[in-house]
């Protein structure tokens, strides 16, 4: 710290948070983890030694038909030949991309209505909050796949789109439990005696504290998405081939567990895994770090 | 006390209505024609008509809600389109497959949740609570279906030691794989919640006092701290069974489960429409029903709650 | 020394002739046993007239029989409940002598039934036909050329004028206009004869106690576990010897949804015939079990079609040609499906009649492909939609196409939808490709190229393709009318000429039906129609 610099309160907080993540070295490890995935998505092209979509076995026959782990295929082929490495980084790209805009669709639909039923209450509130009952009431995942039918066509969007209507419930809570708090403070009365509009008061003060633990939700909330497309796809209702998704690979690589050829089932789990832990252990790192924020 | 329950309950209605209304909705508008289906591949438009017209599907849909709104009230979920048995007493038939799978995969869950995390509380920062909060994440993070084929992988193909997919017999052997492939999600959250509550009330003033007191650590722990940790532990175990209960679709598809849950996908890819609409609101009650369940509980155990 | 060696000639022959007795008594079959037959899933229905899947017939062929039934080699039709039969008036009116001493099921679930073990009777079949329209049944239609049926079916009479009841055993058809194939629709299982007072008196709930007169009767159903099935003591059906049928005690049919652990029971013994092989356990079970394992080419096709009414297919031959040429089916086949399907030049596959053994199909040609691409105007590539439904093997192959036809620059998405949503857009023609299959409900090529090719067949009836050719059209009509066998056989032939050289399909393979038995279990026989209908009331078991 400078001396003689001087700092608002919130930056202080800011930097002690700051602080307790680095010395939290599981975050720490999130923060590495999920860069990693996020470098291996923008790199792909050049990090795979395959193009991702290349059916070898046209061409080389046999041989590259789910071939084992070797030197020229590292995480060895699927049953039409394709390099399951090159397959895995690319796949990076589908997964963050759902997770991202899903995610980016239940903060969108979520914090508004969260914030409407938190800060309003009576009416507002009652309905909201039905509404929020009754779609936490569905089994998650049939919804999604119901609501995926509904839409009919299987594209990507619809995807994001399926994922992140049913997920904002999840996120509408937290705010709206945030809203309900923090409405009744000091900085809020006051802000209402001066005369301050409405919606002013909602964005511009209780909003940017109301967000941390909507952040937390959300950061855990990539890992939860990433899953669920991928039990989508595993299912067949995600993505669509010849897409390098990873839930549609072990999907499809599963009926040669049982002959003894489990790379392309197996591989592909392993980096959901490794994607999911990198953003629990952020989310993880975020709420502590910010915790004591939080508390007070 | 009195209030607290009637309110719930009356919360609890509106909800019920809105879930039977929003899977009327959802299965009117999904694409696919069940009559068409049931023809089969070659279809006749007159025989379709007529089939159509059996089943009600040729009523406006206003008539249609009312007539399923009636039978719902009546305790009628219907008629499947497949195979022509009740709904009712087919979701029973499965439901059985899936209660037992979720009651074994919650008192794992539970068993080995709440041990590893009140040690990973008591033995805070050791060798023991890092592995464990690490493979507690792990256990969060590794998709479900993919946990259940990589225990098939080695112990059913592999080492060959366990059956494979399906009920089989019905006897306990073929139950552990999707046991445990179902219950590691909901313990890694229980212990993972239990250590965070332990350590939270084990730094409470009045543990402190009950060590001054010279009581052993042991009775510390399991007498005072552990009791009131537990109030949240039960929620959490509350929720994840109602969770678990609603249809473990992903485990039931991979290990083949007569239950609930994999009913209902094939219900929806045959366009069963009065199948889908009976599971999915069997499950969303059942989801209901456990969760006011829980909070009630929570009413009866936590006096504070009652004045919310 | 001579002394001795007569009894020794004796003792010989004796010895001989045990001998010969104990190795034809070897073979003489035994009685007893259950058979463990192993599907899929539970079957959804199992009355005859609302079933219409492979599943259920399997189960329909073991309660029920028809009047006539499918030869195993699928040369031809058999008499089963009909002892004979005879055409008159150019095909127009066919007579059925039926056979006597057939008997319903006396009992059912394990109590009487309403027919207590009565014969079957000339009424009881016009019933049964009647009773398909009247509970609606997806397969009623195909007998929609007997007299009666549109006036029968509106309701405006209270019985199906056409059916005639001459006498107790005599029962008669009359036709709207001659249709040769009909007797061999006759064989489908959905046209079984079930006993009025069962049927009546269970209603809707017939189909979970369905009466027959069949070799097996119904013990108990489990629903997604098994059906159960006893002997029917008083089948009238004979084996050479003159010994009653079947010689099993029962049937079982497990359910086991997973390919996986129904391999592994198999092995294990707890399951006595696998049916349909599974790809993955194909070359496992062809080298482990050798001549226990049966496959044949099943009466069936599997192909890809295009849209003949809409761009990018509309009017372009070259288009639909060059595609053709472009797929290597022997190494789609060989890679992606262990080799079991065999490619197919045509429509017709072996076995049917009318199969032409020359015609002359597409091969694998990628130079000429190429050229006709860019005759076609597609030499930058193109992008084209495929629909299909969600199956694992149609995924493989249409991920297998999607590389393969990428080399020519072609961009093949693939839409994978779920069954009734693809229905759904290929009746209404509302594709671009679109797979599908098509297996035979009778044996006559009318079944095949009446019903997928001529225009009157548009979407829901079978043209998915929305193919019209006037002279397709006129031979497939004229062929259904011809009574004289080998001019049918003839415009087939060139009728499908025709279709293969305009090519509304990309044409791919005949499917193979197989199955896996257990090495004490004997005469069991795979038919050309498919491994639901192996006859199991003469297969037996030796232990």
């Amino acid at each position: 710290m400078t001396a003689g610099k001087k700092r608002s309160a919130s930056a202080d907080l800011r930097y002690e948070a700051w602080l307790r993540f680095r010395r939290n070295r599981l975050a720490l490890a999130g923060l590495v983890m999920a860069l990693s995935v996020i470098l291996a998505a923008v790199f792909a092209p050049v990090l795979a030694p395959y193009d991702p979509l290349k059916q070898l076995i046209w061409t080389q026959g046999r041989e590259v038909r789910l071939a084992a782990p070797s030197a020229a295929h590292l995480l060895g082929t699927d049953l039409f030949g394709r390099d399951i490495l090159s397959r895995i980084l690319y796949g990076a790209r589908i997964s963050l991309q759902i997770g991202i805009f899903a995610t980016i669709v239940s903060l969108l639909v979520g914090v508004p209505l969260g914030a409407l039923a938190g800060y309003f209450g009576g009416f507002a509130d009652d309905a909201i909050s039905w509404l929020i009952n009754v779609i936490f009431a569905f089994p998650f995942f049939l919804f999604i796949i119901a609501v995926v039918a509904v839409l009919q066509n299987p594209s990507m969007t619809v995807i994001y789109l399926a994922i992140g209507l049913v997920n904002w419930v999840g996120v509408a809570r937290i705010t709206r439990a945030q809203f309900i708090s923090l409405r009744e403070r000091e900085f809020v009365e006051a802000a209402r005696a001066l005369g301050l509009p409405t919606w002013r008061i909602i964005f511009v003060h209780i909003l940017p504290n109301a967000l941390a633990p909507v952040i937390v939700q959300a950061t855990m909330g990539i890992g939860g998405i990433i899953m669920i497309e991928a039990g989508l796809a595993f299912l067949g209702f995600g993505a669509q081939p010849p897409a390098p998704s990873w839930g549609l690979m072990i999907s499809d690589g599963q009926k040669y567990l049982a002959v003894g050829k489990w790379w392309w089932a197996i591989f592909p789990g392993l980096a959901i895994t490794y994607t999911v832990l990198a953003f629990n252990f952020l989310g993880d790192g975020l709420r502590d770090a910010l915790d004591a924020r939080l508390k007070r | 006390m009195l209030s607290y329950v009637l309110r719930k309950i009356l919360y609890f209605i509106p909800v019920v209505w809105g879930v039977v209304t929003v899977v009327f909705i959802l299965v009117t508008i999904v694409p696919g024609d069940p009559a068409r289906l049931l023809m089969g591949q070659r279809g006749d438009p007159e025989t379709l008509a007529r089939i159509r017209s059996d089943l009600g599907l040729d009523l406006p849909i206003s008539r249609q809600y009312i007539r399923f709104l009636g039978d719902l009230l009546r305790g009628d979920l219907g008629t499947s389109y497949r195979n022509n048995e009740k709904v009712a007493a087919s979701l029973m038939e499965h439901f059985g497959a899936t209660l037992r799978l979720a009651f074994w995969a919650m008192i794992l869950a539970s068993v080995i949740g709440v041990s590893a995390g009140i040690l990973s509380a008591v033995k805070q920062y050791s060798l023991f609570d890092y592995s464990a909060m690490f493979i507690a994440v792990a256990g969060v993070s590794a998709p479900v279906f993919w946990v259940g084929l990589l225990l098939l992988l080695i112990f059913a193909y592999g080492l060959q030691i366990l059956p494979g997919v399906g009920y089989g017999d019905g006897s306990w052997r073929y139950l552990i794989l999707p046991v445990v492939t179902l219950g590691t999600r909901p313990a890694a959250l229980i212990a993972r919640l239990t250590r965070s509550c332990m350590l939270d009330v084990m730094n409470q003033d009045y543990i402190r006092t009950a060590r001054s007191k010279g009581l052993t650590e042991r009775v510390v722990v399991l007498k005072h701290a552990f009791k009131n940790a537990l109030i949240p532990v039960n929620t959490i175990i509350g929720t994840q069974v109602a969770e678990l209960l609603s249809g473990a679709v992903l485990t039931e598809t991979i290990f083949a489960w007569p239950g609930v849950g994999r009913l209902t996908v094939e219900a929806l890819v045959a366009r069963d429409f009065p199948m889908i609409r009976g599971s999915v609101i069997f499950m969303a009650l059942i989801f209901l029903v456990t969760n006011l369940l829980v909070d009630l509980s929570y009413g009866l155990v936590d006096p504070r709650i009652r004045y919310d | 020394m001579r002394k001795t060696l007569r009894p020794l000639r004796y003792c010989l022959v004796i010895a001989l002739f045990v001998l010969g007795a104990c190795i034809a008594g070897a073979e003489e079959p035994r009685s007893g046993g259950v058979l463990r037959w192993r599907e899929i899933s539970d079957p959804p229905r199992l009355d005859p007239a609302t079933a219409s899947d492979s599943v259920s017939n399997r189960n329909l062929y073991l309660m029920f029989d028809t009047l006539v039934e499918n030869d195993i080699d699928g040369k031809g039709l058999l008499p089963r409940l009909a002892e004979s039969w005879e055409g008159s008036e150019e095909g127009r009116v066919w007579t059925f002598r039926l056979r006597k001493g057939a008997r319903f099921h006396a009992t059912n679930r394990g109590s009487p039934t309403g027919n207590g073990g009565r014969e079957v009777r000339a009424a009881d079949w016009k019933y049964s036909f009647e009773r398909l329209v009247k509970v609606g049944s997806p397969r009623a239609y195909f007998i929609d050329m007997v007299k009666g049926y549109r006036d029968f079916t509106d309701g405006k009479t209270s019985e199906w004028s056409g059916i005639r009841v001459i006498d107790d055993h005599t029962l008669q058809f009359e036709l709207e206009y001659s249709f040769a194939p009909f007797v061999s629709i006759l064989a489908y299982p959905c046209f079984a004869v079930v006993p009025r007072e069962d049927a009546e008196k269970a209603g809707v709930n017939f189909n979970f106690g369905p009466v027959g007169s069949g070799p097996f009767l119904l013990d108990h159903w489990e629903h997604d576990q098994k059906v159960v099935y006893k002997r029917n003591p008083d089948y009238w059906r004979r084996d050479d010897g003159g010994r009653p049928l079947p010689y099993l005690d029962g049937v079982e049919i497990i359910v086991i949804p997973d390919n996986t652990i129904a391999y592994g029971e198999f092995r294990k013994g707890n399951i006595d015939v696998l049916p349909d092989v599974p790809d993955e356990f194909y070359t496992d079970v062809k080298e482990r079990f050798g001549n226990l394992f049966q496959e044949r080419p099943l009466l069936g096709v599997y192909y890809i079609g295009f849209n003949y009414a809409k761009p990018p297919f509309k009017d372009n031959r070259t288009l639909r040609k060059a595609l053709n040429y472009a797929v290597d089916r022997k190494a789609m086949s060989d890679f992606l499906l262990e080799g079991r399907y065999a490619p197919a030049p045509g429509v017709l596959p072996p076995g049917m009649p009318g199969y032409d053994p020359d015609l002359k199909g597409y091969d694998f040609d990628p130079g000429l492909a190429r050229k006709m691409l860019a005759e076609a105007g597609a030499a930058e590539g193109f992008s084209v939609e495929l629909n299909i439904d969600n199956n694992p093997r149609h995924r493989t192959v249409a991920e297998g196409l999607q590389g393969l036809l990428a080399e020519f620059g072609i961009d093949l998405r693939v839409n994978v939808l779920d069954w009734g949503v693809h229905l759904d857009l290929a009746d209404r023609g509302e594709t671009q490709m679109y797979r599908m299959g098509w297996i035979v409900d009778y044996a006559d090529p009318d079944n095949f190229l009446y019903v997928l090719f001529h225009s009157d067949n548009f979407g829901p009836k079978g043209n998915y393709s929305y193919y019209k050719n006037e002279k397709v059209d006129g031979l497939l009509t004229e062929a259904r009318i011809e009574t004289d066998y080998d001019r049918r056989m003839a415009l087939y032939r060139e009728a499908e000429r025709i279709i293969v050289d305009d090519a509304p399909w990309m044409f791919l393979f005949y499917y193979t039906t197989s199955l896996v038995g257990g090495e004490h279990v004997r005469n069991l026989r795979l038919p050309a129609f498919g491994h639901y209908s192996t006859p199991l009331e003469i297969a037996w078991i030796d232990r």
